[in-house]
């Protein structure tokens, strides 16, 4: 089975020069006195004191450095100790840049053609500049060590930007799923069919569905229209109530079997998806007979009132925002309603008021005006503050994903790690983690700074989730992101 | 995924008055058609009351004596005395001026007898029917304010810059003649025309020294008057002239069309388009940009919500420029410690990074660049830089 490189614990293996033991062969088992040490071992991590600010030369600085010093060193020279039985075995595989382990994860000891691996060649091995980098292995342990839950980003396995159009889910083998799909938009017709014909009837729709030609229309009006011509068709098939006895419905294939008494099997009765933004017919065909009760029988509904009430959202218009609404409706302007107009008493007079008011609209200062660039709003207009900001936004806004899908690949800015939070462990499965909480892109602290066109790329590549730059300055790790982000339009009338 | 846009936060104590969000009324019968010059690199607008409508109403400029808005004047206290607003002064401070005045008329070389006569005519304690007339007769002259006649904008309503006792800065005060006493710039526009030794006749309301309760005050002429002008950036005056057509930019007494602006601010500063790009954009988009980040925050420009006054500023925005292939910081190449840096000076002062991409089309030529139209073929993209701290603590309770 094919494992990523989750769990490295190496080994210490290193030889240590032990006092008085030096004609002894080095052995990796120890012996039940060396364990009884080891055990024994004091497992307290050394208090580091109270700072000095600058060196003053006394012994007893010196001293507590030294003491200092001499306790880190030890505490890192230490062997850890594993129990032998604990140890999983695993293999490395250079072809494949894999470390194979024997089985479930554990403290891992790697043989490679039967030896075991030093800390040291697994350094060598491991993180080379083809497979893990050194940083990338320091972003990956840092946040491992905190719990989180770190995969590695593999591009292929993320749906293209057309399979996310189509929103299909990601296949799995449970029939269940691709029953919901069945429920939309014209159901019955696929009532009488096979499973694999069901199928390719799923994906065309899915695909028409997509398409934004018309002609495939025709196909969706038409299925209605196979609605009402099958309802008549496989009456006899069909049955509203599940029965213990599965060879009547079976040709369904759609039930689950239940034990129990008989009751509404939802799942084959059509419910027409009326808020679907597809087209669709403005009439319904009426119910099954059997469905309704008594007498009642229901002739062809219209609809096209309803669909246009549904899918609307509401506006809540501040105070403000209808204050707006009324000036704008009383700013029609009615001439009769002038002073100045009523006051003129022939044609003559209101052309001469006409012409006045037009001389009193000089001020448009020529230098202005009369040239080949003219501002963009005359201040004589009046004009409420939206519509103004409205008439000078002549530099449009533009957004991370335009434009980012003709950009290639860059060797410099990969997207490394999906990262998941570390409370969510609960429900995640290796098969299906779910999306992840983010991807990190793994740099160096003396590198470059992502200029637009990286963090377009890995934007594109990320989809909905946010891209974390790890910048690592040798063990000090630092985050940042650089999110894509519009701002607002802020109107004081 | 997008950032999350994080409201701004209003300022604890608010003393001013919000007016307009621009100076481009929204009643036609006010005349918004301002004046500024364009003297050595700078673009300054002189007449007080243009100065207060500029300012007040979307925030543009500094006055040049001030730290934002004009609002330097004689004294800091001003007191209302039989119906007028006036600046108050202490006797010995007025005698202090006067002494100045009559320096500077030595200088001007005038004799010791002339400069007596004019400080003791300057001096005389003024009536405030007479103050009222003057004020009118003042404003009458200077009328076609300190600026040649020809140009249409500078007409103003006569007795209202005067003596008001309602308007904040009822300071009857012109730059004109003041100016060219007492600066020393080289060619000011305002002030040759009247050519007259007497510095400014500003008022002033001189209070004795005396230890008595009631301190009596006297309406005197003020010898020299400190008037401030208004400085807008190349940006800011650009935007007034293009965005909303109500400022005209004179340079030598002439006043300049907008293509011979553009062309002139983009050989004043080479990244003129690109910032100028910015600057448009977040005006479109009813925010207000400050300059001066750069000196405290180490940023292109601040953007308040409203104007400094009401809010704090939300975001500190670095201008950068991209091509159609979307590489290259060439404005400010970063590097991950001068970016961790500036992240965490924003961060201290709890505003967000925001970098604001120009995005230039490759096949955009030099000479479109030379006109205002290239805007329009200009895109803007704005990124907001974030830290992430990837301590537990911190991850369950907010996302990225």
């Amino acid at each position: 089975m094919l494992l990523l490189l989750l769990l490295l614990r190496l080994v210490n293996m290193a030889d240590q020069n032990k006092t008085g033991t030096e004609g002894k062969l080095f052995s990796e088992i120890l012996s039940p006195s060396e364990l009884f040490a080891a055990r024994s071992r004091s497992h307290k991590i050394p208090v580091r004191g109270q700072k000095d600010f600058f060196p003053n030369d006394s012994d007893e600085q010196r001293q507590r450095l030294e003491q200092s010093l001499n306790e880190h060193w030890s505490l890192t020279s230490e062997e850890r100790v594993e129990r032998l039985g604990n140890l999983v075995k695993a293999i490395w595989i250079p072809s494949d840049q894999i470390v194979e382990l024997q089985s479930p994860a554990g403290n891992v000891q790697v043989f490679y053609r039967d030896l075991p691996l030093s800390i040291q060649d697994g350094y060598e091995r491991f993180l080379s500049s083809a497979t893990v980098s050194l940083q990338q292995y320091q972003v990956f342990g840092h946040l491992k060590r905190l719990g989180y839950v770190v995969h590695r980003f593999d591009p292929s396995s993320e749906p293209s930007s057309y399979a996310k159009q189509l929103n299909l889910p990601q296949s799995r083998d449970r029939a269940g799923r691709q029953l919901k799909r069945k429920r939309s938009p014209s159901p019955t017709a696929t009532c009488s069919y096979t499973e694999a014909q069901v199928e390719s009837t799923i994906e065309k729709m899915e695909e028409d569905k997509c398409s934004l030609e018309g002609d495939d229309a025709k196909k969706l009006a038409a299925s209605p229209d196979i609605q009402t011509a099958t309802t008549s068709g496989a009456d006899e098939g069909r049955s509203w109530w599940m029965t213990d006895d599965l060879g009547a419905s079976d040709k369904e294939l759609h039930h689950s079997p239940t034990s129990g008494s008989s009751r509404w099997d939802f799942s084959s009765i059509p419910f027409p998806d009326v808020g679907s933004s597809e087209r669709h017919p403005s009439c319904l065909a009426p119910p099954e007979p059997s469905l309704l009760p008594g007498d009642l029988t229901v002739g062809v509904c219209d609809i096209a009132s309803w669909r246009r009430k549904i899918n609307l959202r509401m506006v809540k218009m501040s105070s403000k925002e209808q204050k707006r609404e009324k000036d704008k409706r009383r700013r029609r302007w009615d001439v009769n309603k002038d002073r100045e107009v009523r006051r003129c008493r022939n044609w003559a007079e209101y052309h001469e008021l006409l012409a006045r008011r037009q001389r009193k609209r000089k001020g448009r200062p020529a230098h202005l005006w009369n040239r080949e660039v003219t501002p963009l709003h005359d201040p004589k207009q009046p004009i409420s503050t939206g519509e103004l900001l409205d008439k000078i936004s002549v530099i449009k806004s533009t957004h991370l994903l335009e434009g980012a899908s003709r950009l290639k690949g860059s060797e410099q800015w990969r997207i490394c790690f999906n990262v998941y939070q570390p409370d969510t462990v609960v429900d995640f499965k290796k098969s299906n983690p779910g999306k992840p909480y983010s991807r990190m892109c793994v740099c160096s602290f003396d590198g470059p700074v992502p200029d637009l066109r990286a963090i377009k790329l890995l934007a594109f590549q990320s989809g909905d989730i946010p891209v974390v730059f790890a910048v690592v300055d040798h063990g000090d790790i630092s985050f940042y992101t650089f999110k894509d982000f519009q701002l607002p339009i802020d109107v004081f009338p | 995924m997008q950032a999350e846009f994080r409201a701004p936060r209003r300022r604890t104590r608010v003393q001013e008055e919000y007016e307009a969000p621009l100076p481009v009324s929204l009643r036609p019968e006010e005349r918004s058609l301002f004046r500024a010059e364009l003297i050595n690199q700078h673009v300054l607008v002189w007449d007080p009351e243009q100065i207060q409508k500029i300012h007040n109403q979307g925030f543009f400029g500094k006055g040049v004596l001030s730290r934002a808005r004009p609002d330097h004047s004689i004294s800091d206290q001003w007191e209302e005395h039989e119906g007028l607003f006036l600046p108050l002064v202490s006797q010995a401070r007025y005698e202090e001026l006067l002494r100045w005045a009559g320096a500077t008329l030595s200088a001007q070389g005038l004799d010791e007898e002339a400069v007596n006569q004019t400080l003791l005519q300057l001096s005389q304690p003024i009536g405030t029917e007479d103050l009222r007339g003057e004020g009118q007769m003042m404003n009458g002259q200077e009328g076609p304010g300190p600026e040649d006649e020809a140009s249409p904008c500078t007409e103003r309503a006569g007795p209202e810059g005067g003596a008001s006792p309602c308007t904040e800065r009822a300071n009857p005060n012109p730059d004109s003649d003041s100016f060219s006493d007492f600066d020393s710039e080289p060619g000011p526009g305002p002030g040759s025309g009247s050519g007259s030794l007497v510095p400014g006749p500003g008022f002033v309301l001189v209070v004795s020294d005396s230890e008595a309760a009631v301190q009596i005050r006297e309406v005197r002429r003020t010898p020299l008057s400190l008037s401030e002008y208004l400085q807008l950036s190349l940006e800011e005056a650009f935007f007034l002239v293009y965005g909303l057509g109500c400022l005209s930019v004179h340079m030598h007494q002439e006043p300049l069309s907008i293509v011979q602006l553009w062309r002139k601010f983009r050989s004043l500063h080479p990244d003129f388009v690109s910032s100028y790009a910015a600057y448009h954009h977040f005006r479109s988009r009813g925010w207000v940009p400050k300059e001066g980040g750069g000196a405290k925050y180490g940023v292109n420009l601040m953007l308040y919500r409203k104007g400094p006054p009401f809010y704090h500023a939300s975001y500190s925005v670095v201008i950068e420029r991209a091509d159609d292939a979307f590489e290259g910081s060439v404005l400010h190449p970063f590097s991950w410690r001068s970016l961790a840096a500036l992240s965490r000076i924003t961060a201290s002062v709890s505003k967000e990074l925001m970098l604001c991409y120009v995005v230039y089309p490759t096949d955009q030529s030099e000479a479109e660049l030379d006109s205002p139209e290239c805007l329009s073929r200009l895109k803007v993209q704005e990124v907001i830089v974030g830290r992430w701290v990837s301590s537990r603590e911190r991850a369950e309770q907010d996302d990225i």
